[in-house]
């Protein structure tokens, strides 16, 4: 009986590591220049709209989203009239791409959800477009109101887990959602965002799947997963749209993404 | 004689049940300055109002220039007293006690903006 369990379990162990997974995972991004704001904050909040893979920072040309807004108090304000170009690389990458800039006045108490519906990415090697629908929450002075509520994108995560405040190891559990309903056993890709290493030294995978981290959802649509390192982390719930796009007069497949971000800091 | 005592051990077991619930809850006090007046918020981590809380401001020479008592919502507002640095101290009792810095250059746009007709 034991034999048999170890087979199982060796087996289940070989599938888990040899699954395709995708090399490199896009990733939606919004990082604002502070997750947490208190009494010491002065001027705007500014916040970077980004495509990218965030292990390899490698950076994805990115038009103009086609929404870029903010949640506050159940209520909505469109921004995307304050998204300012910018250009971006990796130290590998030769030339500038596009990624996107904002500033946002911070005024009162309570969460601030950020959100993004870019425009549809054409990728060739996957022969669909992509469009990742990103979130991020901000606190501003201690009134920790908003953050489990659902923005009404055609599919975003809703945080089970505080998304601040949150320490080196801690986990972070999500609901997924598609035009509203659980995503039952959708797939959720979790990579580190290099950029935001700092003095802690970048990530540098062993072996490629250390480079996309991967759990499913269960029937509810509810993944969890346990941070290991300081700094950004991005949580990428993928799943099939509903529509097809053209792409030189052929119907393609769209993968819609739930991004979410959430920062660690360690246990000083 | 019997009754009095469960009473009391049972409204003890009450008081402490709830200084731990309160305890769980941070207080902040928030402030922003419009049309003439100062504006107070104040409100316990997950969001419910500070109610009846008492409310001191001092000014940048740490003299008391306006106090007060939050209503049910955790609100409590004031007239501008003069340009300067406030700080905004709530005492919502059993030691929760918390202070705001609303800063001169925030205050000095409000009171331009309370005189006009």
């Amino acid at each position: 009986m034991r034999k048999w369990f170890s087979t199982l379990a060796a087996l289940i162990a070989a599938v888990v590591i040899f699954a395709p997974v995708p090399g490199q995972a896009h990733f939606g991004a919004i990082i604002p220049s502070e997750d947490i704001v208190t009494q010491q904050h002065e001027g705007d909040l500014a916040l970077e709209i980004k495509f990218l893979h965030p292990v390899e920072m490698e950076y994805m040309e990115m038009e103009k989203p086609e929404t870029f807004g903010v949640m506050h108090n159940g209520k909505k304000t469109d921004l995307t009239g304050r998204l300012k170009p910018a250009g971006g690389k990796s130290p590998g990458q030769k030339k500038n791409d596009t990624f996107w800039k904002a500033l946002y006045p911070i005024q009162r108490p309570g969460d601030y959800t950020f959100y993004t519906e870019p425009k549809a990415y054409w990728e060739p090697a996957e022969d669909l477009f992509i469009k990742h629908y990103t979130k991020v929450c901000v606190n501003a002075y201690a009134l920790e109101q908003g953050w489990d509520q659902p923005v009404g994108l055609e599919t975003e995560i809703v945080p089970l887990t505080r998304p601040y405040g949150l320490w080196t190891g801690n986990v972070f559990t999500g609901r997924v959602l598609v035009n509203g309903q659980p995503a039952a056993h959708a797939e959720v890709e979790v990579e580190y965002l290099n950029e935001s290493a700092g003095d802690s030294g970048y990530i540098e995978p062993p072996f490629s799947p250390y480079v996309t981290q991967v759990v499913r959802a269960d029937a509810g649509g509810v993944f969890t997963y346990a941070m290991p390192k300081a700094g950004w982390w991005g949580f990428s719930a993928l799943t099939e749209a509903d529509w097809t796009r053209q792409h030189k007069g052929e119907e393609k497949n769209v993968e819609i993404g739930a991004v979410y971000w959430v920062r660690t800091r360690d246990v000083k | 004689m019997k009754t009095r005592t469960y009473f009391l051990a049972a409204a003890a077991a009450c008081l402490l049940l709830f200084a731990a619930s309160a305890s769980a809850h941070k207080v902040s006090v928030f402030a922003y300055a419009d049309s003439g007046k100062i504006y107070t918020e104040s409100y316990f981590q997950n969001g419910d109002p500070v109610a009846n809380g008492r409310l001191k401001v001092y000014d940048s020479s740490d003299n008391l220039v306006a106090e007060g008592e939050t209503d049910k919502q955790g609100l409590f507002a004031f007239e501008i007293p003069k340009a300067d640095d406030f700080r905004i101290v709530i005492d919502a009792g059993m030691g929760h006690k918390s202070s705001f810095i609303l800063k001169k250059s925030r205050v000095e746009a409000e009171i331009k903006s309370g005189e006009k007709p």
